[in-house]
């Protein structure tokens, strides 16, 4: 870690600025930045590039930060205090890191607030079935996890104008989703590089307005419910992740 | 069974200690007989009767068939010197022949029968005769049965002329009881005028109408204001209203109480509202005369609007004051518009790289490990990025 973090952290509390700036300082962990949990004034830090591993649970004591940028480090849990930061509720990048269902606390789902969840390049599998609660969420961006299914509960993201699934392990989607908007010109919706179910294959070629009718009807329904019951064996990992930035504080490790 | 003996306690009548009633009666007889079976007996339902008297005998007495005679009330036989009361067939003791309700000899010899019993004429008028609509009085003999009551024929007269119609007969004209004559005239003039529907008289001018019925104005009050009406009333919501209640009324309504709006009228979305009622559809906070927007029916404050339908900023979610950088599908306040690894400003001129539709300067991108470079290079070269 270079020292020049810990004399930003000191030039920081001593101006009170708003924000801290703490991109590529190689930090490994928070506790090595002495009088960091004390900075109560800052709403904004960026941690991008760096090496974190995980996040103390102080960090709670942070109680007027806004935004937090955590891309590019090696995360693998975020600690449950995290729901309760009162103004922590903008955007969340977490993109780039070694997160699963498992990393995320159990009342993750609590930051209603939210608006903009960035969790791409994880490790995801599945997501929780209480993402159905962050109503306010515009943005979810899931693009090269693991995951192989979705929750019905992404329906309920009433308010979602972009969604990033593409690359990931997904062959069928919940009849829930066509609830979404995700088709006019202000929203995003990327699905590229999962292995779709040939109907749903077969629908996206002709567009996506033809996806979200089929997937509306009850034939769909019939046949999603079979998939379910049958319980088939997802498809295999795809993507070699062994070469993740993100992997090598791991190797380091074992 | 009788005695020889009359009994200590029972005195015969006759001349001497007979009450000055009963000498009376006994002097009126002889003309009371020539009348038994006569007056009275016009009406339909009852009729009256005298009795007769059987002059005593000094043997056992017997009956008008010629078997011993028992009193018809209390079954006992007469004693020889005794009077006996022949009424109909039946004989009575004197003190046995009574009125059924008052027990007292009847007055005159009259009596009234009904249904078996002998009434005084007070009795029986108190009990069953029918009383005259017009001057209270006991109707005796002849009853004129008309409008759903009764009258003597004297006092059932053309309600307009005062004609008897006892004979002549009567036409029933919105509840009174006319001669021919005088119903033909209220009809001719009649024609073309509303009767009221309450009092059933003619509306000579100016009626009301309430759901549909017709009516002289002044059987009713304003709703609002409690006065007399006139014929200039109106109807409204199924209440009469005077001219100046209803005028009142049709002040404007407040879209959001339903009450009426005395001082400032706020118009907007097509509707009236209070000042104070007027407020934006997300924080339901007043305008109070400051900028409104509307959007499907609904007002909202600037902030809200915005907030709700607006340019927000991608990172402060704030309304955009002044320029908005637009890119990716998003908006940023000029100063905010950043990247987003490391929250350095960018301008538009900036030249920035795509992940996940949001920019990243070429300083981050170059610091992104080189497999995720590649990829991305490899997503934005398939027109995926």
């Amino acid at each position: 870690m270079s020292a020049k973090a810990k004399k930003l952290v000191e030039e920081c509390a001593a101006e009170k600025h708003k924000t801290l700036d703490l991109v590529d300082r190689s930090i490994s962990n928070i506790i090595d930045l002495p009088g960091f949990l004390n900075l109560q004034h800052v709403t904004s830090i960026t941690l991008a590039h760096n090496k974190l591993s995980s996040l103390p649970a102080s960090i709670a004591n942070l109680v007027n930060l806004e935004v937090l940028n955590l891309f590019n480090n090696q995360l693998e849990e975020l600690p449950t205090s995290l729901s309760s930061m009162p103004c922590l509720k903008q955007v969340l990048d977490l993109t780039y890191n070694n997160l699963n269902e498992k990393s995320l606390p159990g009342n993750f789902c609590q930051l209603e607030t939210l608006r903009a969840l960035y969790m791409a390049d994880n490790d995801f599998e599945y997501l929780p079935t209480e993402i159905g609660q962050l109503q306010n969420l515009q943005i979810l961006v899931l693009r090269d996890n693991e995951l192989v299914a979705l929750p019905k509960e992404i329906g309920d993201l009433i308010r979602l104008r972009e969604l990033h699934i593409q690359g990931n392990r997904l062959t069928v989607l919940p009849p829930e989703f066509a609830n979404l908007d995700l088709m006019g010109t202000k929203n995003v919706f990327k699905y590229e590089g999962n292995p779709w179910a040939p109907p749903i294959m077969e629908q996206l070629k002709k567009g996506l307005a033809n996806m979200f009718d089929y997937i509306k009807s009850d034939t769909y329904k019939y046949l999603y419910g079979r998939r379910i019951a049958a319980d088939a064996p997802p498809p295999p990992r795809s993507h070699d992740k062994s070469k993740k930035a993100s992997r090598k504080g791991m190797k380091a490790k074992s | 069974m009788a005695t020889l003996h009359a009994p200590q306690f029972l005195q015969p009548l006759n001349e001497q200690n007979a009450s000055p009633l009963f000498r009376r009666r006994a002097n009126t007889r002889e003309r009371d007989h020539a009348q038994v079976g006569g007056g009275g007996a016009d009406g339909p339902n009852f009729g009256s009767s005298r009795f007769s008297d059987t002059q005593a005998n000094h043997d056992m007495q017997l009956g008008p068939d010629g078997s011993l005679a028992i009193c018809t009330r209390c079954h006992e036989g007469f004693d020889v010197t005794e009077k006996i009361v022949n009424s109909g067939g039946d004989v009575w003791h004197p003190r046995c022949f009574v009125c059924a309700q008052c027990f007292q000899p009847f007055p005159e010899g009259v009596f009234y029968e009904f249904e078996g019993r002998k009434y005084c004429e007070h009795d029986f008028q108190v009990l069953y005769a029918p009383c005259c609509n017009k001057c209270g009085e006991f109707v005796i003999g002849r009853v004129i049965k008309a409008m759903n009551t009764s009258w003597h024929p004297s006092c059932f007269h053309c309600q307009l002329c005062d004609a008897p119609l006892a004979d002549i007969g009567f036409v029933k004209n919105m509840g009174r009881a006319l001669c021919r004559e005088c119903n033909a005239k209220e009809k001719a003039s009649g024609s073309g005028k509303y009767v009221c529907h309450k009092c059933h008289a003619i509306i000579d001018e100016g009626h009301i109408k309430l759901k549909g019925d017709v009516y002289h104005p002044y059987h009713f009050s304003c709703a609002s204001c409690g006065t007399e009406l006139t014929p200039d009333a109106r109807e409204k919501n199924g209440e009469l209203l005077c001219l100046r209640c209803h005028d009142k009324a049709g002040v404007p309504i407040c879209g959001a109480c339903r009450r009426p709006i005395e001082g400032r009228v706020i118009n907007a979305l097509g509707k009236t509202w209070h000042p104070e009622h007027f407020v934006c559809a997300k924080c339901e906070k007043p305008f109070h005369g400051s900028r409104h927007y509307e959007r499907r029916g609904l007002a909202y404050c600037e902030n809200h609007y915005h907030q709700l339908f607006g340019d927000l900023c991608f990172v402060c979610n704030n309304v955009i004051p002044g320029d908005v950088c637009r890119a990716l599908n998003k908006c940023w306040c000029f100063n905010h518009f950043s990247c987003s690894a490391c929250d350095r400003q960018l301008s538009e001129k900036t030249k920035f790289f795509v992940m996940d539709v949001k920019p990243v300067c070429k300083h981050c991108f170059e610091k992104f490990p080189s497999e995720l470079q590649k990829r991305l290079k490899k997503a934005s070269d398939a027109g995926l990025g």
